[in-house]
Protein backbone atom coordinates (compact mmCIF):
# COMPACT_ATOMS: atom_id res chain seq x y z
CA UNK A 1 0.00 0.00 0.00
CA UNK A 2 2.44 2.51 1.21
CA UNK A 3 4.71 1.65 -2.29
CA UNK A 4 1.20 2.38 -3.77
CA UNK A 5 1.14 5.38 -2.33
CA UNK A 6 5.17 6.17 -3.33
CA UNK A 7 4.13 5.02 -7.49
CA UNK A 8 1.75 7.61 -7.75
CA UNK A 9 3.39 10.59 -6.47
CA UNK A 10 6.59 9.34 -8.53
CA UNK A 11 4.28 9.36 -11.58
CA UNK A 12 2.57 12.23 -10.81
CA UNK A 13 5.81 14.13 -10.42
CA UNK A 14 7.62 12.99 -13.52
CA UNK A 15 4.14 14.54 -15.53
CA UNK A 16 4.69 17.60 -13.98
CA UNK A 17 8.16 17.81 -15.03
CA UNK A 18 7.34 16.33 -17.80
CA UNK A 19 4.54 19.09 -18.29
CA UNK A 20 6.85 21.75 -17.89
CA UNK A 21 9.55 20.51 -19.96
CA UNK A 22 7.74 19.71 -22.58
CA UNK A 23 6.22 23.86 -22.79
CA UNK A 24 9.40 25.29 -22.36
CA UNK A 25 10.77 23.21 -25.39
CA UNK A 26 7.82 24.29 -27.42
CA UNK A 27 8.33 27.76 -26.69
CA UNK A 28 12.73 27.52 -26.73
CA UNK A 29 11.65 25.94 -30.05
CA UNK A 30 9.68 28.19 -31.87
CA UNK A 31 12.00 31.04 -30.47
CA UNK A 32 14.34 29.63 -33.11
CA UNK A 33 13.18 30.78 -36.39
CA UNK A 34 12.63 33.94 -34.18
CA UNK A 35 15.90 34.68 -33.83
CA UNK A 36 17.07 33.90 -37.04
CA UNK A 37 15.02 36.27 -38.31
CA UNK A 38 15.86 38.95 -36.10
CA UNK A 39 19.58 37.89 -36.45
CA UNK A 40 19.40 38.28 -40.35
CA UNK A 41 16.67 40.79 -40.29
CA UNK A 42 14.14 39.16 -42.67
CA UNK A 43 10.73 38.81 -42.60
CA UNK A 44 9.86 35.84 -44.62
CA UNK A 45 6.27 36.34 -46.43
CA UNK A 46 3.63 34.05 -44.35
CA UNK A 47 1.77 33.09 -47.38
CA UNK A 48 4.65 31.04 -48.29
CA UNK A 49 4.86 29.54 -44.98
CA UNK A 50 1.60 28.90 -45.11
CA UNK A 51 1.39 26.73 -48.17
CA UNK A 52 4.53 25.00 -47.06
CA UNK A 53 2.14 24.39 -43.59
CA UNK A 54 -0.22 23.01 -45.61
CA UNK A 55 1.34 20.78 -47.44
CA UNK A 56 3.31 18.99 -43.57
CA UNK A 57 0.13 19.95 -41.63
CA UNK A 58 -1.90 17.36 -42.97
CA UNK A 59 0.51 14.22 -42.31
CA UNK A 60 2.52 15.45 -39.29
CA UNK A 61 -0.23 16.76 -37.19
CA UNK A 62 -1.75 13.78 -37.46
CA UNK A 63 1.54 11.35 -36.96
CA UNK A 64 1.93 13.57 -34.30
CA UNK A 65 -1.46 12.18 -32.41
CA UNK A 66 -1.04 8.44 -33.58
CA UNK A 67 2.42 8.97 -32.13
CA UNK A 68 1.91 10.44 -28.85
CA UNK A 69 -1.37 7.68 -28.45
CA UNK A 70 1.09 4.73 -29.69
CA UNK A 71 4.43 5.27 -28.40
CA UNK A 72 2.86 6.68 -24.77
CA UNK A 73 2.18 3.62 -23.84
CA UNK A 74 5.44 1.36 -24.73
CA UNK A 75 7.89 4.45 -23.69
CA UNK A 76 6.39 5.46 -20.01
CA UNK A 77 5.51 8.60 -18.67
CA UNK A 78 9.20 10.01 -18.36
CA UNK A 79 10.47 8.61 -21.64
CA UNK A 80 7.67 9.78 -23.63
CA UNK A 81 8.35 13.65 -22.46
CA UNK A 82 11.57 13.42 -23.18
CA UNK A 83 11.48 11.32 -26.44
CA UNK A 84 8.84 13.88 -27.85
CA UNK A 85 11.04 16.64 -27.40
CA UNK A 86 14.67 14.77 -28.56
CA UNK A 87 12.81 12.78 -31.57
CA UNK A 88 13.78 10.17 -33.28
CA UNK A 89 11.48 7.91 -31.66
CA UNK A 90 10.41 4.65 -34.21
CA UNK A 91 14.08 4.74 -34.90
CA UNK A 92 16.20 4.96 -31.86
CA UNK A 93 14.65 5.75 -28.50
CA UNK A 94 11.93 3.02 -28.43
CA UNK A 95 14.55 0.24 -29.55
CA UNK A 96 16.89 1.81 -27.22
CA UNK A 97 13.92 1.59 -24.43
CA UNK A 98 12.74 -2.02 -25.11
CA UNK A 99 16.30 -3.31 -25.07
CA UNK A 100 17.59 -1.46 -21.91
CA UNK A 101 13.88 -3.22 -19.73
CA UNK A 102 14.55 -6.27 -21.63
CA UNK A 103 18.27 -5.79 -20.40
CA UNK A 104 17.53 -5.52 -16.90
CA UNK A 105 14.32 -7.98 -17.16
CA UNK A 106 11.88 -5.33 -16.43
CA UNK A 107 8.60 -4.89 -17.59
CA UNK A 108 7.53 -1.79 -19.24
CA UNK A 109 4.42 -1.36 -17.38
CA UNK A 110 6.40 -1.42 -14.14
CA UNK A 111 7.78 1.44 -12.21
CA UNK A 112 11.51 -0.52 -12.51
CA UNK A 113 10.24 -0.25 -16.33
CA UNK A 114 9.90 3.15 -16.05
CA UNK A 115 12.60 3.76 -14.66
CA UNK A 116 14.97 2.32 -16.84
CA UNK A 117 13.16 3.53 -19.69
CA UNK A 118 13.70 6.55 -19.37
CA UNK A 119 17.63 6.38 -18.15
CA UNK A 120 18.02 4.64 -21.39
CA UNK A 121 16.01 7.37 -23.82
CA UNK A 122 18.04 10.27 -21.50
CA UNK A 123 21.23 8.30 -22.27
CA UNK A 124 20.24 7.97 -25.74
CA UNK A 125 19.62 11.60 -26.06
CA UNK A 126 22.89 12.50 -24.75
CA UNK A 127 24.74 10.59 -26.33
CA UNK A 128 22.83 11.43 -29.95
CA UNK A 129 23.20 15.74 -29.25
CA UNK A 130 26.41 14.78 -28.57
CA UNK A 131 27.41 12.68 -31.17
CA UNK A 132 25.97 15.48 -33.31
CA UNK A 133 27.42 18.60 -31.65
CA UNK A 134 30.94 16.61 -32.48
CA UNK A 135 30.43 15.85 -35.94
CA UNK A 136 29.62 19.31 -36.74
CA UNK A 137 31.97 21.66 -35.36
CA UNK A 138 34.43 18.71 -36.68
CA UNK A 139 32.38 18.81 -40.39
CA UNK A 140 31.62 22.33 -40.48
CA UNK A 141 34.89 23.34 -41.56
CA UNK A 142 35.38 20.88 -44.20
CA UNK A 143 31.50 21.01 -45.37
CA UNK A 144 33.00 22.89 -48.90
CA UNK A 145 35.06 20.72 -50.15
CA UNK A 146 33.47 17.94 -48.84
CA UNK A 147 29.99 18.33 -50.72
CA UNK A 148 31.57 20.29 -53.81
CA UNK A 149 34.49 18.05 -54.21
CA UNK A 150 33.95 16.17 -58.26
CA UNK A 151 34.72 12.81 -57.04
CA UNK A 152 32.25 12.50 -54.10
CA UNK A 153 29.55 15.14 -56.26
CA UNK A 154 27.56 11.78 -57.43
CA UNK A 155 27.44 10.31 -53.93
CA UNK A 156 25.83 13.33 -52.54
CA UNK A 157 23.41 13.88 -55.22
CA UNK A 158 22.04 10.40 -54.60
CA UNK A 159 21.85 10.78 -50.99
CA UNK A 160 18.21 10.36 -51.18
CA UNK A 161 18.22 7.27 -52.41
CA UNK A 162 20.89 6.00 -50.60
CA UNK A 163 19.13 7.24 -47.01
CA UNK A 164 15.72 5.98 -47.92
CA UNK A 165 16.94 2.98 -49.74
CA UNK A 166 18.76 2.11 -45.85
CA UNK A 167 15.88 2.84 -44.20
CA UNK A 168 13.25 1.66 -45.90
CA UNK A 169 14.74 -2.13 -46.05
CA UNK A 170 14.06 -2.60 -42.14
CA UNK A 171 10.46 -1.76 -42.96
CA UNK A 172 10.27 -3.54 -46.17
CA UNK A 173 11.70 -6.94 -45.21
CA UNK A 174 8.98 -7.20 -41.90
CA UNK A 175 6.25 -5.62 -43.57
CA UNK A 176 7.08 -6.44 -47.79
CA UNK A 177 3.35 -7.47 -47.69
CA UNK A 178 2.04 -3.81 -46.81
CA UNK A 179 5.00 -2.25 -49.09
CA UNK A 180 4.87 -2.47 -52.76
CA UNK A 181 1.50 -1.03 -52.80
CA UNK A 182 1.73 2.17 -51.72
CA UNK A 183 4.97 2.80 -53.90
CA UNK A 184 3.29 1.33 -57.21
CA UNK A 185 0.41 4.31 -56.85
CA UNK A 186 3.69 6.68 -56.31
CA UNK A 187 5.20 5.69 -58.96
CA UNK A 188 1.73 5.94 -61.34
CA UNK A 189 1.31 9.31 -59.83
CA UNK A 190 4.48 9.92 -61.02
CA UNK A 191 4.06 9.15 -64.39
CA UNK A 192 1.24 11.81 -64.75
CA UNK A 193 3.00 14.53 -62.51
CA UNK A 194 6.85 13.85 -62.69
CA UNK A 195 7.66 16.87 -60.79
CA UNK A 196 5.82 16.45 -57.45
CA UNK A 197 7.65 16.85 -54.50
CA UNK A 198 8.09 14.49 -52.00
CA UNK A 199 5.70 16.78 -49.55
CA UNK A 200 3.26 16.48 -51.42
CA UNK A 201 3.53 13.11 -53.02
CA UNK A 202 3.48 11.47 -49.94
CA UNK A 203 0.07 11.89 -49.48
CA UNK A 204 -0.90 9.62 -51.92
CA UNK A 205 1.83 7.26 -50.55
CA UNK A 206 0.25 7.48 -47.04
CA UNK A 207 -3.27 7.01 -48.24
CA UNK A 208 -2.67 4.10 -50.36
CA UNK A 209 -0.40 2.62 -47.81
CA UNK A 210 -2.76 2.73 -45.02
CA UNK A 211 -5.50 2.22 -46.71
CA UNK A 212 -4.17 -0.77 -48.39
CA UNK A 213 -3.02 -2.13 -45.36
CA UNK A 214 -6.40 -2.07 -43.34
CA UNK A 215 -7.62 -3.71 -46.24
CA UNK A 216 -5.52 -7.01 -46.34
CA UNK A 217 -5.70 -6.71 -41.96
CA UNK A 218 -9.77 -7.36 -42.77
CA UNK A 219 -9.10 -9.94 -45.43
CA UNK A 220 -6.69 -11.94 -42.90
CA UNK A 221 -3.66 -11.35 -45.19
CA UNK A 222 -1.53 -10.16 -42.23
CA UNK A 223 -2.70 -12.35 -39.75
CA UNK A 224 0.77 -14.13 -39.67
CA UNK A 225 2.94 -11.19 -39.11
CA UNK A 226 4.62 -11.01 -35.57
CA UNK A 227 4.95 -7.88 -33.56
CA UNK B 1 16.49 39.57 -53.67
CA UNK B 2 18.86 37.29 -54.17
CA UNK B 3 21.44 38.45 -51.32
CA UNK B 4 23.64 35.82 -50.22
CA UNK B 5 24.31 34.71 -46.58
CA UNK B 6 26.47 32.81 -44.47
CA UNK B 7 24.46 30.19 -43.28
CA UNK B 8 27.35 29.33 -41.06
CA UNK B 9 27.96 32.09 -39.27
CA UNK B 10 28.91 32.31 -35.01
CA UNK B 11 25.97 33.80 -34.75
CA UNK B 12 23.64 31.03 -36.09
CA UNK B 13 25.86 28.58 -34.15
CA UNK B 14 25.47 30.06 -30.96
CA UNK B 15 21.68 30.51 -31.37
CA UNK B 16 21.92 27.00 -31.91
CA UNK B 17 24.00 25.61 -29.38
CA UNK B 18 21.49 27.70 -26.84
CA UNK B 19 18.86 25.11 -27.68
CA UNK B 20 20.79 22.16 -28.01
CA UNK B 21 22.13 22.95 -24.42
CA UNK B 22 18.43 23.01 -23.29
CA UNK B 23 17.55 19.39 -24.63
CA UNK B 24 21.17 18.39 -22.56
CA UNK B 25 19.68 19.89 -19.73
CA UNK B 26 16.51 18.12 -19.53
CA UNK B 27 18.09 14.69 -20.37
CA UNK B 28 20.51 15.04 -17.47
CA UNK B 29 17.45 16.17 -15.40
CA UNK B 30 15.56 13.24 -16.02
CA UNK B 31 18.45 10.63 -16.03
CA UNK B 32 19.20 12.26 -12.30
CA UNK B 33 15.52 12.01 -11.42
CA UNK B 34 15.16 8.33 -12.85
CA UNK B 35 18.55 6.91 -11.16
CA UNK B 36 17.64 8.58 -7.87
CA UNK B 37 14.00 6.68 -7.65
CA UNK B 38 15.57 3.52 -9.33
CA UNK B 39 18.29 3.54 -6.02
CA UNK B 40 14.94 4.21 -3.91
CA UNK B 41 13.04 1.06 -5.61
CA UNK B 42 16.43 -0.72 -4.25
CA UNK B 43 17.10 -1.50 -8.00
CA UNK B 44 20.64 -3.22 -8.38
CA UNK B 45 23.47 -0.43 -9.29
CA UNK B 46 24.98 -2.63 -11.61
CA UNK B 47 21.21 -2.65 -13.94
CA UNK B 48 20.96 1.26 -13.95
CA UNK B 49 24.49 1.46 -14.78
CA UNK B 50 24.09 -1.35 -17.62
CA UNK B 51 20.90 0.93 -18.79
CA UNK B 52 23.17 3.57 -19.18
CA UNK B 53 26.12 1.73 -20.63
CA UNK B 54 24.21 -0.25 -23.54
CA UNK B 55 21.83 2.54 -24.31
CA UNK B 56 24.85 4.54 -25.48
CA UNK B 57 26.57 2.06 -27.41
CA UNK B 58 23.55 1.26 -28.76
CA UNK B 59 22.82 4.74 -29.42
CA UNK B 60 26.10 5.61 -31.27
CA UNK B 61 25.40 4.26 -34.93
CA UNK B 62 21.84 5.46 -34.92
CA UNK B 63 23.35 9.12 -33.72
CA UNK B 64 25.58 8.69 -37.06
CA UNK B 65 22.83 8.03 -39.43
CA UNK B 66 21.34 11.11 -38.00
CA UNK B 67 24.15 13.13 -38.39
CA UNK B 68 24.26 11.97 -42.23
CA UNK B 69 20.83 12.83 -42.35
CA UNK B 70 22.25 16.52 -41.38
CA UNK B 71 24.93 16.01 -43.77
CA UNK B 72 22.36 15.42 -46.28
CA UNK B 73 20.29 18.20 -45.69
CA UNK B 74 23.78 21.14 -45.12
CA UNK B 75 23.99 21.18 -49.04
CA UNK B 76 21.28 23.58 -48.79
CA UNK B 77 20.65 24.53 -46.05
CA UNK B 78 24.06 24.18 -44.09
CA UNK B 79 24.41 22.97 -40.90
CA UNK B 80 22.73 25.25 -38.59
CA UNK B 81 18.68 24.50 -39.20
CA UNK B 82 19.47 21.01 -40.10
CA UNK B 83 21.21 20.42 -36.65
CA UNK B 84 18.71 21.93 -34.62
CA UNK B 85 15.84 20.09 -36.64
CA UNK B 86 17.27 16.76 -36.12
CA UNK B 87 18.40 17.60 -32.41
CA UNK B 88 14.63 18.57 -31.27
CA UNK B 89 11.49 16.20 -31.98
CA UNK B 90 13.80 15.64 -35.63
CA UNK B 91 13.46 12.71 -37.54
CA UNK B 92 15.14 11.49 -40.35
CA UNK B 93 11.86 11.08 -42.61
CA UNK B 94 10.50 13.97 -41.30
CA UNK B 95 13.27 16.92 -41.74
CA UNK B 96 13.92 15.68 -45.47
CA UNK B 97 10.28 15.97 -46.23
CA UNK B 98 9.68 18.95 -44.74
CA UNK B 99 12.78 20.96 -45.67
CA UNK B 100 11.36 19.93 -49.38
CA UNK B 101 7.92 21.41 -48.84
CA UNK B 102 9.39 24.40 -47.38
CA UNK B 103 11.89 24.97 -50.52
CA UNK B 104 8.48 23.80 -52.46
CA UNK B 105 6.39 26.90 -51.27
CA UNK B 106 9.43 29.57 -51.32
CA UNK B 107 10.24 28.45 -55.07
CA UNK B 108 13.41 27.00 -54.70
CA UNK B 109 13.99 24.97 -56.97
CA UNK B 110 16.20 21.41 -57.44
CA UNK B 111 15.60 20.50 -53.92
CA UNK B 112 18.15 19.76 -51.16
CA UNK B 113 20.46 19.39 -53.61
CA UNK B 114 21.25 23.09 -54.11
CA UNK B 115 22.10 25.55 -51.73
CA UNK B 116 19.45 28.39 -50.26
CA UNK B 117 20.96 31.78 -51.03
CA UNK B 118 18.29 33.74 -49.63
CA UNK B 119 18.05 34.57 -46.26
CA UNK B 120 14.55 35.46 -46.10
CA UNK B 121 14.21 32.12 -47.46
CA UNK B 122 16.26 30.35 -44.99
CA UNK B 123 14.51 32.23 -42.61
CA UNK B 124 11.23 30.96 -43.96
CA UNK B 125 12.46 27.23 -44.25
CA UNK B 126 13.44 27.40 -40.89
CA UNK B 127 9.54 28.42 -39.75
CA UNK B 128 7.89 25.86 -42.03
CA UNK B 129 10.15 23.05 -40.61
CA UNK B 130 9.58 24.16 -37.12
CA UNK B 131 5.79 24.89 -37.17
CA UNK B 132 5.43 21.43 -39.05
CA UNK B 133 7.18 19.33 -36.52
CA UNK B 134 5.61 21.00 -33.16
CA UNK B 135 2.12 19.50 -32.48
CA UNK B 136 3.71 16.62 -30.47
CA UNK B 137 4.66 19.06 -28.13
CA UNK B 138 1.24 21.06 -28.13
CA UNK B 139 -0.59 17.76 -27.29
CA UNK B 140 1.76 15.97 -25.36
CA UNK B 141 0.94 18.02 -21.95
CA UNK B 142 -2.94 17.04 -22.36
CA UNK B 143 -2.84 13.57 -23.50
CA UNK B 144 0.16 11.71 -21.86
CA UNK B 145 -1.00 11.50 -18.38
CA UNK B 146 -4.53 10.22 -18.80
CA UNK B 147 -3.53 8.24 -21.87
CA UNK B 148 -0.41 6.35 -19.08
CA UNK B 149 -2.80 6.16 -16.67
CA UNK B 150 -5.54 4.32 -18.79
CA UNK B 151 -2.40 2.07 -20.10
CA UNK B 152 -1.14 1.52 -16.25
CA UNK B 153 -5.13 0.25 -15.34
CA UNK B 154 -5.04 -1.67 -18.37
CA UNK B 155 -1.99 -3.50 -18.54
CA UNK B 156 -3.64 -5.11 -14.82
CA UNK B 157 -6.27 -6.65 -17.18
CA UNK B 158 -3.64 -7.70 -19.68
CA UNK B 159 -3.30 -11.50 -19.12
CA UNK B 160 -7.27 -12.13 -19.04
CA UNK B 161 -7.59 -9.77 -22.43
CA UNK B 162 -4.71 -12.04 -24.08
CA UNK B 163 -6.82 -15.07 -23.68
CA UNK B 164 -8.19 -16.97 -26.75
CA UNK B 165 -11.36 -15.80 -27.62
CA UNK B 166 -14.68 -18.16 -26.70
CA UNK B 167 -15.38 -18.68 -30.19
CA UNK B 168 -12.30 -19.71 -32.07
CA UNK B 169 -12.21 -17.16 -34.15
CA UNK B 170 -9.50 -14.15 -34.89
CA UNK B 171 -11.41 -10.84 -34.74
CA UNK B 172 -9.57 -8.38 -36.82
CA UNK B 173 -10.29 -5.18 -35.04
CA UNK B 174 -9.58 -1.35 -36.05
CA UNK B 175 -7.95 -1.47 -32.68
CA UNK B 176 -5.72 -4.00 -32.97
CA UNK B 177 -4.75 -2.53 -36.73
CA UNK B 178 -3.85 0.93 -35.32
CA UNK B 179 -1.84 -0.92 -32.89
CA UNK B 180 0.04 -3.05 -35.29
CA UNK B 181 0.04 -1.19 -38.48
CA UNK B 182 -0.67 1.95 -38.66
CA UNK B 183 2.47 3.97 -37.70
CA UNK B 184 4.45 1.19 -39.91
CA UNK B 185 2.01 1.87 -42.94
CA UNK B 186 2.31 5.56 -42.25
CA UNK B 187 6.20 4.78 -42.40
CA UNK B 188 6.63 3.16 -45.58
CA UNK B 189 3.57 5.70 -47.08
CA UNK B 190 7.18 8.60 -46.13
CA UNK B 191 9.68 6.74 -47.20
CA UNK B 192 8.12 5.31 -50.14
CA UNK B 193 7.32 9.07 -51.78
CA UNK B 194 11.36 9.53 -51.71
CA UNK B 195 11.66 5.94 -53.07
CA UNK B 196 9.10 6.21 -56.23
CA UNK B 197 10.66 9.91 -56.72
CA UNK B 198 14.28 8.06 -57.31
CA UNK B 199 12.43 5.43 -59.45
CA UNK B 200 10.28 8.17 -61.43
CA UNK B 201 10.69 11.11 -60.42
CA UNK B 202 12.01 14.81 -62.56
CA UNK B 203 14.31 17.02 -61.27
CA UNK B 204 14.52 20.82 -61.37
CA UNK B 205 13.46 22.47 -65.00
CA UNK B 206 15.86 25.35 -66.18
CA UNK B 207 14.78 29.02 -66.82
CA UNK B 208 12.51 27.87 -69.71
CA UNK B 209 10.64 25.54 -67.72
CA UNK B 210 12.65 22.56 -69.89
CA UNK B 211 13.52 19.62 -67.70
CA UNK B 212 17.70 19.39 -67.10
CA UNK B 213 18.84 15.98 -68.09
CA UNK B 214 22.08 14.28 -66.60
CA UNK B 215 22.52 17.12 -63.74
CA UNK B 216 21.85 14.29 -61.34
CA UNK B 217 18.83 15.17 -59.18
CA UNK B 218 16.53 13.10 -61.52
CA UNK B 219 15.24 9.34 -61.66
CA UNK B 220 17.96 7.45 -63.48
CA UNK B 221 20.03 4.83 -63.67
CA UNK B 222 22.11 6.46 -60.68
CA UNK B 223 19.36 6.93 -58.33
CA UNK B 224 18.01 3.51 -59.19
CA UNK B 225 21.30 1.78 -58.83
CA UNK B 226 21.95 3.41 -55.73
CA UNK B 227 18.58 2.20 -54.25
CA UNK B 228 18.92 -0.74 -55.02
CA UNK B 229 22.28 -1.27 -53.70
CA UNK B 230 21.01 0.12 -50.24
CA UNK B 231 17.75 -1.88 -49.70
CA UNK B 232 19.46 -4.98 -51.06
CA UNK B 233 22.72 -4.47 -48.84
CA UNK B 234 21.00 -3.53 -45.99
CA UNK B 235 18.36 -6.13 -46.22
CA UNK B 236 21.64 -9.10 -46.71
CA UNK B 237 22.94 -7.53 -43.62
CA UNK B 238 19.59 -7.90 -41.49
CA UNK B 239 19.43 -11.24 -42.88
CA UNK B 240 23.46 -11.95 -41.90
CA UNK B 241 22.58 -10.09 -38.54
CA UNK B 242 19.81 -12.41 -38.14
CA UNK B 243 21.57 -15.73 -38.80
CA UNK B 244 24.85 -15.05 -37.19
CA UNK B 245 22.88 -13.66 -34.01
CA UNK B 246 25.57 -10.39 -34.70
CA UNK B 247 23.29 -8.29 -32.34
CA UNK B 248 25.48 -5.94 -31.72
CA UNK B 249 26.19 -5.04 -35.65
CA UNK B 250 22.29 -4.34 -35.72
CA UNK B 251 21.85 -0.97 -34.93
CA UNK B 252 24.78 -0.55 -37.47
CA UNK B 253 22.62 -1.82 -40.87
CA UNK B 254 21.34 1.49 -41.53
CA UNK B 255 24.47 3.52 -41.69
CA UNK B 256 26.25 1.16 -43.22
CA UNK B 257 23.76 0.11 -46.11
CA UNK B 258 24.12 4.23 -46.95
CA UNK B 259 27.03 4.69 -46.94
CA UNK B 260 27.60 1.74 -48.96
CA UNK B 261 25.08 3.03 -51.32
CA UNK B 262 26.80 6.07 -51.36
CA UNK B 263 30.31 4.30 -52.79
CA UNK B 264 28.36 2.27 -55.03
CA UNK B 265 27.09 5.90 -56.93
CA UNK B 266 30.78 6.80 -56.75
CA UNK B 267 31.90 3.73 -58.37
CA UNK B 268 29.11 3.88 -61.16
CA UNK B 269 29.42 7.42 -62.07
CA UNK B 270 33.16 6.44 -62.86
CA UNK B 271 32.97 2.98 -64.46
CA UNK B 272 30.01 3.12 -66.53
CA UNK B 273 29.90 4.85 -70.33
CA UNK B 274 29.36 8.80 -69.53
CA UNK B 275 25.97 8.49 -71.41
CA UNK B 276 24.92 5.65 -69.36
CA UNK B 277 25.88 6.96 -65.79
CA UNK B 278 23.94 10.29 -66.35
CA UNK B 279 21.24 9.35 -68.28
CA UNK B 280 18.08 10.66 -66.27
CA UNK B 281 14.61 9.41 -67.98
CA UNK B 282 12.69 12.09 -66.62
CA UNK B 283 15.11 15.03 -66.40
Amino acid sequence: MAKNKTEKSYFDRVHSWGRISSVTALCILLMFPMAICLYLDVSPDIKFILQGLLKLIPTYWTVAVVEVLVYTPMLGAGGTYLSFVTGNIANLKLPCAISAMEGAKVKANSEEGEVISTIAIATSAIVTTIVLAIGIIAFAPFLDSFTKSPLLKPAFDQVIPALFGALGAGYFIKHWRISFFPIIIMIIVLVFSPGMGASTLLFFGIVASVGGALAMHKLGWLDNVKD
Amino acid sequence: MSETFNNGSLGLYLIAGAIILFVLVQSIFFLVKAWKQGKKLGLDKSKLRNAVTSSALFTIPSALSVLATVIALAPALGLVIPWVRLSVIGNLMYETTAAEAAMEAFGHTGGIANAVTDPTVYAGIAWVMTLGICFSLVILPFLAKPLHKKFMAASNKEASAEAAPADGKKKRTIGEFINKFATPAIFIGLIGAFIARSINGRGALDDNKQPIFGDGDGAGVLSVCTLIVAIVFSILLEILVKKLKLTWLEPFIMPIGMIVAMIAAIILYNVLPADIATFEWRG
